[in-house]
C-alpha cells in the first residue's frame, strides 16, 4: 500500500516535467498534494498521534485547495494558453527524472537515515521529491514553474519529517503552512507583475542585471 | 525584572504601525512611523538592558527566549530600524516630488517596511528553531516584495531571483532543521520543546554527532544563502541595488546579520557536540566570501551593486572570526556585526542622497560629492574609509582584533589572505570612491543637499563610526563578552 501510494507521488513529480501548458502543472501539484494528505491520513490511521489528523486536514485544505487556487487564479489573469519552455527536450528530462530518481533511493539506502516505523517505506520517495524538484526549478523557463518547483520541494521535506519523526511540532507545522501560503501568494503576485512588464514569463528574458 | 509585557510591544509596535499607515494619510504616516520606531528604540534598548545587566528572559511557555545574543540582535534592528525610517520620509518624499511612483505607494511601503522589522525582530526573539525557520522565511517575502517596490524590469528580476534563492535556501535550512529536532526527539521524544534551543544548547553534548552535522550543514548553506554567503550569494547584490536604499541600508545591516544570527544559534549547539569540528565550516565559507568580493569589486559600474559586495565581504569577515573563535575571534567578530551594521547602512543612506540627487547609480555619471553636496559628500568620504578598515575608524578596530585573534590562535593562512583581500578590496573600492568624491560636480547639479530629514539621519550612525573607532565604552565591551559568551555555548 505504501509503495503504492510512493509511486503516486514520484508520478506526479515526473509528470511535472512532461506538460504542456502551465496550467496542467496546477492540477498535478493538486493531485500530489492530495496524495500527500493521504500518506499523513494513513500514517494517523496507524499512529493515532493526533497532530498527524492535523497535519492531513491542513494538507488537504492548505496545499491541495487553496495554493492550487491561487495559482489557477494567477494563471487565468496573465494567460491561460501558455506553453511551457523547458532547457531539455521531453526525453532528456524524462532520462534525468528517472536518473535523480535512482539517485534519491540509492542515497536514502545508503545515508542509514533513522526512521519511525510506518513512516519508513516514504524516506526513499521523499528525498526524490527534493532532487526532482530542484530540477523542474532548474529545467523550465517559465517564472511561475519554478513556483511549482519549490513547492514540489516543499512537499518532499514535509514528507521527510514524516518519514523520520512523525512530523515536526504542530505549531511549527502550522507556521511552516502559514509561510507557504504566503510564499504562493507572492510568487502569484510577482509573476503578474514580470508578465505585465517583460510581456513574458520566460526568465531568460531577465538577465540585465550582471556582475 | 521584565514580563512579557514589553516583549509583546516590541513585536506589536511594528505591526500596528505597518497597518496604521497603510490606512492613514501619509503626511500623518511619515510622522507616526518615525515616532513608533522612535518608541521602539526604548522599548528595544530598555529589554536589550535588561539582559545584558541582569538575566536572560523566558516566556510564553518556554517560546520566547532572549539571551545576550538575541538582545544584541534587537538593538541592532531597533537602531538601525528607527534610523530608516527617519531617512525613508525624505527619500520617499523626494520619490513623489520626482514622479517616480505615484503618493499612495508610500502607504504600501510603511506597510512593508514596517512588517519587515518586525519579522526580523520576531527572529530574534523565538526560542524554538522550527519558528526562528518560520521567521526567517517570513523576512525574505516580506523584503523581497521591498525589492520590487519601483516595478521596473530590473527590480522585478532582482525580486524574483531573491525570492527564488533566498526560498530554496531556507527549504534546506527547514531539512537541517528536521534533522536537529530529530536528534532532540532522540533524547526528549516528541514534543515542541525538543526543538527548543535552551534545551538543545543544554544536552549539546549528548545529541546525535552524524545528525547534528548533517543538520549544520544544511543550515549553513540554507541560511548561508540568506545571509550572502559565496559561492550563495548572487542575488544579493541585485537584491541590494534594486531596493530602495532606506531598505537597501536595512538588508545588508540588519537582515542579513539576522541570517547569521540563524546560523550562529545553530553553530553553538553544533559546535559543541561536535567538539569544535564545526568550525573550519564558517572559516571555508568566511574566506571564500571575502575572496570572491575582490574581483567583483574591482569592476564594478554601479555604486549600489559595490556597496552590496563589500557587504558580501563583511559577512564572510564575521563567519571567518566566530570560525576562528576563542575570546578574542567571537569578540571580535560580534564588533564587527555591530560595526558593519552602522558604517553599511550610513554608506546607503549616502548613496541614495547622490543616487537621487545625480540621478544615477552609474559610479561614471557620479564626480565631485563633496562639492555639490558637502555635508553627505564628507560622511560618505568617511564612512567609506570605515568601511574599508582604514584606521581611525570603528571597522579597524574589529578587523584587526579578528586578525590578532587569527594569529594568536594559530590560523596562519587564512589570517594571511584575509589581510591580503582585505588591502586589494580597499584599493579597490577607494579608486572609486575618490573619483566619485573629489572633482568637479556635473553642471546641471544643483549644489544643495537634498532634504533635512536625508541628512539628520546620516548623524547617528556617523557617530557610532567615528566615535567606536577611538574609544569602546567599558559598559559596550562588557555586552560584546557576554554576547561572545553564548557564541561559544556557555550560558550567560
Amino acid at each position: 500500500m505504501e509503495q503504492w501510494i510512493a509511486m503516486l507521488l514520484l508520478i506526479s513529480a515526473i509528470r511535472l516535467l512532461q506538460i504542456r501548458k502551465i496550467s496542467d502543472s496546477v492540477s498535478i501539484l493538486a493531485f500530489q498534494s492530495f496524495v500527500l494528505a493521504l500518506t499523513a491520513g494513513a500514517l494517523w490511521y496507524q499512529t493515532k498521534l493526533p497532530h498527524l489528523l492535523v497535519a492531513a486536514v491542513l494538507t488537504l485544505v492548505v496545499k491541495a485547495m487553496i495554493i492550487p487556487a491561487v495559482l489557477h487564479y494567477t494563471i487565468k489573469k496573465i494567460d491561460v494558453h501558455r506553453q511551457v519552455e523547458r532547457v531539455t527536450s521531453k526525453y532528456s528530462s524524462l532520462l534525468i527524472a528517472i536518473i535523480l530518481s535512482v539517485a534519491g533511493f540509492y542515497v536514502t539506502s545508503r545515508l542509514h537515515l533513522p526512521s519511525t516505523k510506518f513512516g519508513a517505506p516514504y524516506l526513499p520517495v521523499s528525498i526524490t521529491l527534493v532532487f526532482l524538484g530542484t530540477f523542474i526549478m532548474v529545467d523550465h523557463k517559465k517564472a511561475l514553474m519554478q513556483g511549482i518547483g519549490l513547492i514540489t520541494i516543499e512537499n518532499g521535506l514535509f514528507l521527510v519529517a514524516q518519514a523520520i519523526s512523525y512530523g515536526m511540532p504542530m505549531m511549527v507545522e502550522l507556521g511552516i503552512f502559514f509561510d507557504m501560503l504566503v510564499t504562493v501568494v507572492i510568487i502569484g503576485i510577482l509573476s503578474f507583475r514580470i508578465h505585465s512588464t517583460f510581456e513574458s514569463l520566460n526568465i531568460e528574458k531577465m538577465s540585465n542585471l550582471k556582475g | 525584572m521584565i514580563d512579557m509585557g514589553e516583549v509583546s510591544l516590541l513585536l506589536i509596535i511594528p505591526l500596528m504601525t505597518a497597518l496604521l499607515c497603510w490606512k492613514i494619510n501619509v503626511r500623518i504616516g511619515n510622522k507616526l512611523q518615525v515616532a513608533a520606531a522612535l518608541f521602539n528604540v526604548v522599548v528595544g534598548l530598555f529589554i536589550a538592558k535588561n539582559v545584558f545587566f541582569h538575566a536572560p528572559i523566558t516566556g510564553w511557555h518556554r517560546l520566547i527566549y532572549i539571551d545576550a545574543l538575541s538582545a544584541f540582535n534587537v538593538m541592532l534592528i531597533v537602531l538601525i530600524g528607527f534610523v530608516a525610517s527617519l531617512y525613508s520620509v525624505g527619500y520617499m518624499h523626494h520619490e513623489v516630488a520626482e514622479k517616480i511612483i505615484d503618493a499612495y505607494k508610500v502607504r504600501h511601503y510603511y506597510l512593508w517596511f514596517h512588517l519587515f522589522l518586525g519579522t526580523m525582530l520576531a527572529v530574534s526573539v523565538v526560542n524554538n528553531l522550527g519558528f526562528l525557520w518560520v521567521g526567517i522565511e517570513l523576512t525574505t517575502l516580506v523584503s523581497a516584495l521591498l525589492v520590487a517596490f519601483y516595478r521596473k524590469g530590473t527590480s522585478l528580476e532582482a525580486a524574483w531571483k531573491y525570492l527564488i534563492m533566498g526560498s530554496v535556501g531556507i527549504a534546506f535550512a527547514l531539512l537541517g532543521i528536521i534533522f536537529l529536532y530529530l536528534s532532540g526527539v532522540d533524547l526528549f521524544g516528541e514534543s515542541a520543546d525538543s526543538l527548543n534551543w535552551t534545551v538543545l544548547n543544554q544536552a549539546a553534548k549528548q545529541l546525535n554527532p552524524q545528525w547534528t552535522l548533517i543538520a549544520f550543514i544544511f543550515v549553513l548553506v540554507g541560511f548561508g544563502t540568506k545571509a550572502g554567503l559565496a559561492p550563495m550569494h548572487f542575488w544579493l547584490p541585485d537584491a541590494h541595488s534594486q531596493a530602495p536604499s532606506p531598505v537597501s541600508a536595512v538588508l545588508s545591516g540588519v537582515l542579513l546579520n539576522t541570517a547569521l544570527y540563524g546560523i550562529f544559534r545553530i553553530y553553538t549547539i553544533v559546535n559543541t557536540t561536535l567538539d569544535g569540528k564545526a568550525a573550519p565550516y564558517l572559516i571555508f565559507f568566511g574566506l571564500l566570501s571575502i575572496a570572491i568580493t575582490v574581483p567583483f569589486m574591482l569592476v564594478q559600474h554601479d555604486l549600489k551593486r559595490m556597496l552590496a559586495y563589500s557587504s558580501v565581504e563583511h559577512m564572510g569577515i564575521i563567519t571567518l572570526g566566530v570560525g576562528i573563535g576563542g575570546a578574542l575571534g567571537l569578540y571580535g567578530a560580534v564588533l564587527h556585526m555591530f560595526h558593519h551594521s552602522m558604517a553599511k547602512s550610513l554608506l546607503f543612506f549616502a548613496a541614495g542622497n547622490i543616487n537621487q540627487k545625480y540621478h544615477s547609480k552609474r559610479m561614471d555619471r557620479i564626480s565631485g560629492v563633496v562639492k555639490a553636496m558637502p555635508i553627505t559628500g564628507s560622511i560618505f568620504l568617511i564612512a567609506a574609509f570605515a568601511i574599508t578598515g582604514t584606521p581611525p575608524f570603528n571597522i579597524f578596530i574589529s578587523e584587526f582584533t579578528i586578525m590578532r585573534a587569527g594569529f594568536q590562535s594559530g590560523h596562519l593562512a587564512a589570517t594571511v589572505l584575509f589581510l591580503l583581500f582585505v588591502v586589494l578590496i580597499f584599493s579597490g573600492m577607494m579608486y572609486y570612491v575618490v573619483r566619485m568624491a573629489f572633482g568637479e560636480a556635473p553642471a546641471k547639479v544643483e549644489k544643495k543637499e537634498m532634504s533635512r530629514w536625508s541628512t539628520v539621519a546620516l548623524f547617528l550612525p556617523l557617530i557610532a563610526v567615528i566615535v567606536f573607532g577611538l574609544y569602546v565604552p567599558p559598559f559596550f565591551q562588557e555586552i560584546i563578552q557576554q554576547v561572545a559568551v553564548v557564541l561559544q555555548g556557555g550560558k550567560s
